[in-house]
């Protein structure tokens, strides 16, 4: 029997453990088996193949029982998740139902989750933008939060790292405030977002509109085509999984890299139900895991592990991973796990009719969806009343009319035929928000999911500096669309929850001071250092950017620095 | 990976195209219903409308493409069940407002008398001039019907017939092209040059 246990605990030690496949998951699998450990990569849904998995990828429209909309019960039993713009019949199987693992809304917050192998990162909108020192250096300057422990020279090559890997598209634009990388060819500016750059860079200091930077294969290079990928085909179906792999996932990239080095075990159907620690030994000693199917509770053990369960299941794990030498969670010493948590202010857009340029349309589909303009509200200096600011989204587009009156030969005939529209401009603000100790997340004291995991109670709202950032998104916006000549223009604003922009993060902070922070400069548990979190459970801030490619530069940084511990003996 | 795998995942996106549910189409006129009860000859009056909607021209109409059977589908999934219970409501004003007009069934009227019926309705529920009238880009199930019974049914009829007729695949393949893989990009495109159906 004795034997028996040896050669058990034998089969479930690794080097590695890795909780989640995701964006961010797999990167940390990818970079540690590429340096020969051997890792176990633990996710909680099902395992989702490349291509094999994507079963509505190839199909047409009418092909669809609906031919694209979700049947009324799955979006009434689904309030939350309808929500989500993503969420449709070609991909409400990547999408976790409302049903299917609650938690509180302690405040309105819509959970938007992927759970299967590569998570949200087949469901992602794929804008990849760098951060800059102005972001880094944000709470410092700016006094909230604590100050990042690294700067943007600590990140720089890893984001290069990732760049070349993952396939980002974009132009050089030499702007400070959002540095440029590695880029693969830019999908271009239509003629109106074209007009809008130039207007906006002859009359706006520091401001730009440049093509929206992707993870999108323009022009793939030997290093996506080892990986099984090829160019991206500008389908816009991306949320169905791209036969292509023409935009990154972690399915079309970093797991199978991961799986062929021959170091990976992926075991799906796994819910992390806490991270061990080992009181005697001073360190964690592995994960316990809880089989999906068979409500088993399985120990897996490892010298280092990587929390990568997506921002907010990461701080659920640990926060459940409670021990005698941390009875308020994993590394929370300080108390501040969970807390300042933060999101991406989405509450406002705007539209307007552009005159001119009728000669010219569009022809196919630009994935990257057009324009992005950075951040330029108190870049360089404080100007505004309220905090920091916000990136735009910007597209301009055309699109056919028909005419909808009366019934019969005619009708038929104008659904065919029609004239094009004036051309038409939009954008949605993408704002930073300022993480609090009031926003938070917290175990439910009584209620716990079928794994016997307490709920995770949310709790994050906006502020004032929200609601006075989306004021001032309407005014300059609406500025700068009238001094370009656009016509009637509109502006709105929503009360979506926090949540739905799916850019949660914080709760286990990076920080220099343990006494305020979770995480120390490599993303180690500052006290329990064989437990890294590099999702975006470890932002200090949230920038404007699209977080997704800090995750990956962080976690791919992260773990080198953990091989580099192993074979010092650092870790052990 | 090597270049052969990719051309194989290749292989499996265009096999893929053939290995495909065939879905609703072709399922002839009987189709069961969940939410709904409809009588056969319900069946024959939302058939009939669909026709007169998109009646045959020189191309096919609702009929040859057994649009009333998806028509139904969405009817029966796609809708609340207020709505739903509204829509059915309309459909007996319907019925009751040809008899009382026309002293006939709607299946029986001319060509003619059906588009007078149809359009009947929707011009004296017209938004006013001036009113906001949205671009008509979608024609999905609205979230919330806030019209009177008569007003929604024809509503429904309506937008899920035309729905139901721009996503066949005869429309989508013969007057329209739908590209799965466009494989382009053109930012600057002269109108001139664009395909016409």
């Amino acid at each position: 029997m004795a034997n028996l246990n040896t050669e058990s605990v034998k089969q479930r030690t690794f080097d590695a453990i890795v909780i989640g496949s995701g964006m961010s998951g797999g990167w940390a699998a990818k970079e540690l088996t590429d340096n020969g450990l051997k890792t176990l990569i633990l996710e909680r849904g099902r395992d989702v193949k490349h291509v094999k998995d994507y079963p509505t990828t190839n199909l047409y429209p009418w092909e669809f029982p609906h031919h694209g909309v979700l049947p009324m019960a799955v979006q009434e039993a689904n309030p939350i998740v309808n929500r989500c713009y993503a969420f449709g019949e070609d991909s409400a199987h990547f999408f976790v139902k409302d049903a299917e693992h609650l938690y509180v809304q302690v405040k309105p917050f819509d959970w938007i989750r992927g759970y299967q192998v590569g998570g949200k990162s087949l469901l992602w909108a794929r804008q990849t933008q760098r951060w800059s020192d102005f972001d880094y250096e944000g709470p410092a300057r700016d006094g909230f939060a604590v100050d990042w422990p690294i700067r943007y020279k600590d990140i720089d090559p890893w984001y290069s790292h990732v760049e070349k890997f993952a396939g980002i598209s974009g132009n050089r634009d030499g702007i400070p405030e959002l540095p440029d990388g590695e880029f693969l060819p830019a999908w271009p500016l239509n003629d109106v977002e074209s007009y809008f750059s130039d207007f906006v860079k002859k009359n706006y200091k520091n401001r730009y509109v440049i093509s929206a930077r992707c993870a999108h294969l323009s022009k793939p290079n030997q290093i996506h085509l080892d990986q099984g990928r090829s160019q991206c085909q500008e389908r816009e179906l991306c949320q169905r999984g791209c036969p292509f792999g023409g935009y990154f996932s972690a399915n079309a990239s970093t797991i199978p890299w991961a799986l062929r080095s021959g170091h990976a075990t992926l075991r799906p159907f796994s819910v992390v139900e806490s991270v061990i620690y080992d009181d005697k030994a001073g360190k964690a000693t592995g994960v316990r895991v809880i089989d999906t199917h068979t409500k088993e509770a399985i120990e897996y053990y490892a010298k280092v592990i990587f929390v990568n369960a997506a921002a907010l299941n990461s701080n659920l794990v640990l926060l459940n991973s409670k021990s005698t030498r941390f009875p308020n969670g994993l590394g929370n010493d300080s108390g501040v796990l969970g807390k300042y948590f933060a999101f991406h202010n989405y509450s406002a857009h705007i539209g307007a009719e552009v005159e001119g340029y009728t000669e010219w349309t569009t022809d196919g589909r630009n994935p990257a969806g057009g324009g992005y303009i950075p951040r330029f509200r108190n870049v360089y200096k404080q100007e505004t009343d309220f905090l920091r600011g916000y990136a735009c989204g910007l597209s301009a587009y055309r699109y056919r009319q028909h005419k909808y009156d009366g019934v019969g030969a005619d009708l038929k005939e104008n659904l065919v035929k029609g004239d094009l529209s004036p051309w038409y401009i939009g954008s949605h603000m993408m704002g930073e928000t300022i993480p609090k100790e009031t926003n938070f997340v917290a175990l439910d004291s009584s209620k716990k999911d079928e794994w016997g995991v307490p709920l995770l109670n949310i709790s994050v709202d906006y502020d004032d500096n929200d609601m006075k950032m989306q004021k001032d998104y309407v005014e300059q916006l609406t500025e700068m669309f009238t001094s370009a000549g656009f016509k009637n223009i509109k502006a709105s604003t929503n009360h979506q929850a926090p949540g739905l922009d799916i850019h949660e993060m914080g709760g286990a902070r990076m920080g220099k001071d343990p006494k305020t922070s979770i995480l120390n400069e490599w993303n180690q548990v500052h006290s329990c250092k064989n437990v890294y979190v590099t999702d975006g459970a470890c932002m200090t801030s949230t920038s404007c950017q699209n977080p997704s490619l800090t995750y990956m530069a962080l976690t791919a940084r992260a773990a080198n620095h953990a091989v580099e511990e192993l074979k010092k003996g650092n870790i052990t | 990976m090597d270049r052969r795998t990719v051309i194989k995942n290749l292989a499996l996106v265009i096999g893929g195209a053939t290995l495909l549910p065939s879905c609703i189409k072709g399922s002839g006129n009987y189709i069961p219903l969940k939410h709904i009860n409809i009588t056969a000859d319900q069946e024959k009056l939302i058939s009939d409308i669909c026709e007169t909607i998109i009646p045959k021209t020189d191309v096919p109409g609702a009929r040859e493409l057994n649009l009333h059977v998806f028509v139904l589908k969405m009817l029966d999934d796609c809708y609340k069940k207020k709505d739903q219970q509204a829509i059915m409501k309309g459909l007996g004003e319907f019925n009751a407002l040809v008899q009382k007009r026309y002293n006939q069934s709607f299946g029986d009227l001319s060509v003619k008398d059906r588009e007078a019926v149809l359009t009947g309705i929707e011009n004296s529920h017209k938004p006013k001039a001036g009113g906001n009238k949205p671009p008509a880009r979608s024609f999905r199930p609205q979230k919330d019907l806030h019209v009177p019974p008569l007003d929604a049914f024809y509503q429904a009829m309506k937008q899920q017939t035309i729905f139901a007729y721009t996503t066949s695949q005869f429309f989508m393949t013969k007057e329209i092209v739908y590209e799965l893989v466009p494989g382009r990009y053109n930012a600057h495109f002269p109108v001139k040059n664009l395909k016409t159906a």
